[in-house]
């Protein structure tokens, strides 16, 4: 397409073609007409477009606003300006405002590559033709176990998106607590309840947790999940192809309210960091949690930290699977600069951008196992070789699900729950009403 | 503001009583009265008094505590937040979106006043009911209409209204004529109709009885009214971040969101980054406070 560069060109462009024709007439001599020539200012127009910018550039639209992940963004769009001569113009939104706008971004005019998470969110976008099949990219990308390419597979078998980073959700706890009180990891959910009440007896409230902000039960709500039902039925309730009403989401709930006495009391009025506080201070036993509760410690303080999977419920399901959210990369519908886009798709799926990203951030697993991740701290190295263990990953219940329906029903259903954990039968026939009304497509 | 006018006429008042008796009843107005000024403060002096300390003792200790003074969270919010390129932005969007509002809002509500014409009521009505419209319920509509309206490229870089401040301008200036048309026209129609007679009389065109006669008539209800508008365009944030693309061009209220982590917050650097948010505003109010006041009670009363 062709726009005015300048003040003046704009201001030529809205006289008339039949007065204009005459100057250009005047000024290139012996071309053919007025038409003609218009055509050809267009073309140049367009060349001038392309050649003048495009050629050395690529945008990325980037959610990394937190000081150290993207300090460690430049770092790696640094290298790829050194491996490939193409500069990246980082366009940084925080991370709340990208979440919540990307619908309009993706719809309006987004950036060549951007940031975003696998699962139902990314399919979702490829579904509606808003992302770019990168199929290509993953044919040149080596490192990644199975389980990241299905997480970065859309409904039609092609991927969309490329793996970066993650984080396990686990049961977090205090090593000095631990040892103080000379507690066993458990194995099953009977050890598991055992400790608890133990935990109970010495003075500590045995599980923290919180759920102001609704969505840290939904990790509590996934781990019991995939813990009794397995993983594909998990991805099929998100899907919106299994009943809630059932007896298989019954039986979490049930499982679920007979823990709620050893969870922290009053959780709607706390936030996640609040009762990460509450281990950090010694006061609460353990708690399931993303990775990211070390930021609530200081530095000392992680060494100290550790965690386990939540136990196995029923052995023939097992303990292997679990929450672990991807974050990665997708190209835009349309690119401006589709080969520099996915020469930086490859480039953040490769070795080199993950071990930049090792180096320079202590608290990130990179998705890519060819990394040399020599730089990990010890629970860096006990999560990545849990996921890894993993037989499947789920990407946490607002990835892999509708996210309207993840915070109109899923939120208010769960925060209801915790309130008055008897009604379980009136509670999931309400979330499966509004369900049918979300999943209609 | 009511105390504040009924203190000053008792204190310019001309017989002034020596002092007034201390009754009960005026004790207990003292005590009501500095109990709702606490009240308005404490969420401020709060947020000042968090702002001021680190978050590794508020997080040891809880805010209950007292101790960990730093000056620490103001430097790290500037810088984080960037907040020198977004208070710029700020000045971008708002500064041309008041003064464009004032003159347009101005132009409506002098013909509103000065003229009657069948359409009048109608036309104020139109405006004021503008005012209670959702603005979020055009969402959409509005940013398809964004992204549809192309730019020049020396206007914007994006090439489109979209991403641009050319278009949080426009509908900034949009959603604020409605208020200050119903404030102004109110506020000039109380202006004596002899003047104007008088301004025919020795030949003064429309135009100069709009810039000459009316305008410096006006100039409390606009120093009001800029005080408002200020505080309302600058603390604008859902436009901004709908219709916005570009990190880098984002007002300083939105860039506000850069301080909160992807999941952990610190809240004292919020605090931080809230208090220099904050300042603009007070500066603009306590700059035209005088105005502020008179502007609004001088359009009441007479009105």
């Amino acid at each position: 397409m062709s726009r005015p560069r300048s003040q003046a060109e704009y201001l030529a462009r809205l006289v008339p073609p039949s007065v204009a024709g005459i100057n250009r007439r005047s000024l290139l001599a012996g071309a053919a007409g007025t038409g003609a020539l218009l055509g050809t200012g267009l073309l140049a127009g367009c060349g001038d477009d392309s050649g003048g910018s495009d050629s050395k550039e690529v945008s990325l639209g980037s959610n990394q606003s937190d000081a150290k992940p993207k300090d460690v963004l430049a770092k790696v769009t640094d290298g790829f300006k050194t491996s490939s001569g193409v500069q990246v113009a980082v366009n940084t939104v925080d991370h709340n405002t990208f979440q919540e706008n990307i619908n309009n971004y993706l719809q309006g005019k987004p950036d060549d590559v951007f940031t975003w998470f696998a699962g139902y969110r990314m399919r979702f976008f490829a579904q509606k033709g808003l992302a770019s099949d990168v199929s290509d990219v993953w044919g040149k990308l080596s490192g990644y176990s199975d389980a990241f390419k299905k997480a970065s597979t859309g409904d039609d078998g092609k991927q969309y998106f490329v793996p970066a980073s993650y984080y396990p959700w686990a049961v977090f706890y205090r090593k000095s607590v631990w040892q103080q009180y000379g507690y066993q990891t458990p194995k099953t959910l009977d050890d598991f309840t055992t400790l608890a009440g133990q935990m109970k007896k010495d003075g500590l409230t045995p599980i923290a947790f919180a759920d102001k902000d609704g969505w840290p039960a939904m990790g509590t709500f996934d781990i019991l999940n995939l813990r009794i039902n397995g993983y594909q039925f998990h991805v099929d309730l998100m899907a919106g192809k299994e009943a809630w009403t059932s007896d298989k989401v019954k039986k979490i709930f049930d499982t679920w309210a007979g823990l709620l006495p050893l969870h922290q009391p009053d959780s709607l009025g706390r936030t996640w960091q609040e009762a990460a506080q509450s281990l950090q201070q010694k006061k609460s036993g353990m708690y399931l949690l993303g990775l990211f509760v070390g930021q609530q410690f200081s530095n000392e303080e992680q060494n100290d930290l550790d965690f386990f999977t939540f136990p196995e419920i029923d052995p023939v399901i097992g303990a292997k699977a679990l929450d672990a959210p991807i974050d990665g990369y997708m190209m835009a519908r349309k690119p401006k600069n589709e080969d520099n886009a996915r020469k930086l798709l490859e480039y953040f799926g490769g070795k080199a951008a993950a071990d930049i990203t090792v180096k320079n951030d202590p608290a990130t697993l990179v998705a890519n196992t060819g990394a040399d991740v020599s730089g990990y701290t010890a629970l860096q190295k006990k999560a990545a070789e849990v996921v890894g263990s993993a037989t499947e990953i789920a990407q946490f219940l607002d990835r892999d699900t509708r996210p309207d329906f993840a915070s109109t029903v899923i939120i208010p259903a769960l925060q209801q729950f915790i309130k008055d954990p008897k009604d379980i039968g009136g509670l999931t026939s309400s979330i499966e009403n509004q369900k049918k009304s979300i999943f209609t497509d | 503001m009511s105390t504040a006018t009924a203190t000053r006429r008792t204190e310019d008042g001309v017989e002034a009583p020596a002092r007034r008796k201390l009754t009960p009843l005026r004790l207990l107005l003292h005590g009501f009265l500095i109990t709702v000024a606490l009240t308005w403060l404490f969420p401020i002096a709060w947020a000042v008094l968090t702002s001021l300390r680190s978050y590794e003792y508020t997080a040891a200790n809880g805010y209950a505590s007292f101790g960990g003074w730093t000056l620490d969270n103001y430097v790290t919010a500037w810088r984080t937040a960037e907040f020198g390129k977004h208070f710029l932005n700020s000045v971008y969007i708002t500064v041309p979106a008041v003064l464009l509002t004032l003159f347009l809002a101005s132009c409506v509500a002098f013909v509103i006043a000065r003229f009657s014409w069948k359409l009048n009521l109608v036309l104020l009505g139109v405006f004021t009911a503008a005012n209670l419209l959702p603005q979020q319920a055009l969402l959409i509509p509005l940013f398809r209409l964004f992204t549809e309206v192309p730019l020049p490229e020396f206007m914007s870089d994006s090439e489109l209204l979209y991403d641009s401040y050319w278009g949080l301008i426009l509908i900034n200036v949009a959603f604020q004529c409605g208020f200050c048309v119903f404030v102004l026209s109110n506020y000039m129609k109380a202006l004596p109709r002899d003047l104007y007679e008088a301004a025919m009389v020795d030949g003064a065109s429309i135009w100069r009885q709009y810039w000459q006669v009316t305008m410096p008539l006006c100039r409390p209800a606009l120093a009001a009214l800029a005080t408002l508008e200020v505080t309302w365009i600058y603390n604008e944030f859902f436009w901004a971040t709908v219709l916005m693309r570009t990190g880098d061009k984002f007002p300083v209220t939105s860039s506000l969101n850069n301080l909160r982590g992807e999941f952990f917050t610190d809240n004292n650097l919020v605090s931080a980054g809230s208090v220099l948010v904050a300042i603009p505003t007070l500066v603009i109010f306590f700059m035209l406070q005088r105005h502020f006041v008179r502007g609004l009670t001088l359009g009441a009363s007479k009105g």
